[in-house]
Formats: C-alpha cells, structure tokens, sequence
C-alpha cells in the first residue's frame, strides 16, 4: 500500500515534547500517525494535510474509562498507546484559545507526569542496572576463556548504550522539571 | 483530619478550590470546567489531564466522592473531609481579603 509510510525514530522516554512537535510537522506534511511499534518504528497514513496538535501524556497503564471519557469531552482524539504513553491529538481550529491545546493547565500537574516517569522507569532501570548488568559484567571480566572475552565485549557495549540513554534522560527530566518550577 | 491532608490541600491551588467548591452539587469533569470558566469569565481553565489528576488524587484522599455514572460519565460530590478543607480555605481566603483591604481581622 502506498498510502501508508514507516518512519524510524528513537525518543526516550524525556523527549516526549519533542515527538510532540514532530508527530505534529508530520501531520502538516499529510501523514498522520496510525500506531507505534517499539522500540521506534511509526506508521503513518496519508491524509489531509492539517495543523495538529500532539499530546502524550504517560499514565503507565494507570488510567480508567472515566480518563479517556474526560479528554473525549474535551475535545482530544485519543488514538495510540506505547509503553505507559497514550497519545492524543486536536485539529487546531478546533481551539479557542492557547490553552485548548494543552493537556495540563498547570505546572504542578507536568511535574507530577515527571515524578510518575522517574519513579515507574527510571528507578527500575537503576535496579536492573546494578542486580543484572553489572554483576554480569564484572563476572565475564573474571572468567577467562574466549566465550567470557566476546561476552565481556558485548557487555561493554550494553553498558555503554545503558549508560548514555540513563544519562541523558536523568538530565533532561531534571531540566524539564526545573523548566516546570520555573527556575530554569 | 489527618496532618498529611492539611499539608496538601491548605493553602490549594487555584485549580483545585474552584474544583472542590464546584463539587459541593454532584459534576463530572468536563461539566467542572465549564462552570469553572463561566465563574471566572474564561480567565481559568483546567486543562483534561489536570483535570483528571486532581479528582483522582481528591478522590484517594478522601475530599470527594464518587456519586454515580452518568451518560458514562463518573459524577463526583464533596465529602465531610472535603467540606472541612474548603471551610479552611474559604476562612484563609476571607482573612487575605480583609487585610488586603485594610479591614481589621480578629481571629
């Protein structure tokens, strides 16, 4: 089918703001986004093009009929959900006013979604961090055999990757949530 | 009423006042938010997820509750907690009033 196209993409789990205005140019270009698989696969279908906004809001499956009743009643098309993240979208003629186009009318509310990121994702990662992918580690240094040394190699790299995605996730939430407090 | 509860909710934001006095009559959300923007002629709006955030974090701690369903909507009411909290804050706001205006306060 050519009506449809796959795009590849890797957000983390802080660049949300930024899938936000991408997913958002998409539309603008007449491709709206039908569905994500992970890790970073989109596809989009042709459409019209429009002025969308994008919003994701991440709920870790927390989130009841009343949740998606609520942005219904407020206009939000609710139509994908990816790893805790449910995705929203709002032709733009169809606001009023700036506020129309935002999820969250208050700073408090955004630091809460952060907080809920920190906690559900980042924590368990730093768990997994030292009970799995370090003792392996250091156990295939030990070991010395030529299976333990392309082991060690891999591990490396994995760790490498973990170590830079934690990094610049821990940092950019921080920023985000001092953007939010309005320190900056 | 428990200390947590007071560290929370006296003084509120703004967002959560109107919210809570709205539900002194039964409401859904959306239905909320409306009222809000008609009582402070469009200068507050609560957006869905804050919206949603706080009647749940409202409903956990006991201030509301939830009534019935209406239309496939959760209609939320006031409790006893809840009336308690607003009368805190209707008595805070009443005082910042007085003395924005130079009136005497004798509490």
């Amino acid at each position: 089918m050519n009506n449809r196209k796959t795009l590849i993409r890797f957000f983390t789990i802080s660049d949300y703001e930024d899938e936000e205005i991408w997913l958002r140019s998409q539309h603008q270009k007449g491709w709206k986004l039908v569905k994500m698989i992970v890790p970073c696969f989109y596809i989009f279908e042709s459409c019209v093009p429009r002025d969308v906004v994008y919003r994701l809001d991440y709920k870790n499956n927390t989130e009841n009929h009343d949740y998606f009743q609520i942005f219904q009643d407020y206009g939000w098309e609710y139509f994908a959900r990816c790893m805790g993240w449910l995705y929203f979208r709002k032709p733009v003629s169809e606001t009023d006013t700036e506020q129309d186009k935002e999820i969250f009318s208050d700073n408090n509310s955004r630091i809460d979604m952060v907080n809920h990121i920190v906690k559900t994702r980042m924590l368990p990662l730093i768990c997994i961090f030292f009970c799995c992918l370090l003792p392996n580690f250091i156990h295939s240094i030990e070991e010395a055999n030529s299976f333990a040394d392309v082991l060690t190699v891999i591990f490396t790299v994995l760790l490498l990757i973990y170590l830079y995605l934690f990094i610049h996730c821990g940092l950019k939430l921080r920023k985000l949530r001092q953007k939010y407090s309005g320190i900056k | 009423m428990d200390n947590r509860i007071r560290r929370i909710y006296v003084p509120m934001t703004e967002s959560g006042f109107y919210i809570l006095f709205c539900l002194q009559r039964p409401q859904h959300g959306y239905g909320i938010s409306q009222q809000v923007k008609q009582m402070t002629g469009g200068d507050l709006t609560i957006s869905a997820g804050t919206m949603y955030g706080t009647l749940s974090k409202m409903e956990k701690d006991g201030l509301i509750a939830f009534v019935k369903e209406e239309e496939k909507r959760k209609l939320y009411q006031i409790t006893g907690l809840g009336h308690e909290i607003l009368n805190l804050e209707l008595r805070r706001i009443e005082r910042l009033y007085k003395n924005s205006k130079g009136e005497n306060v004798n509490e």
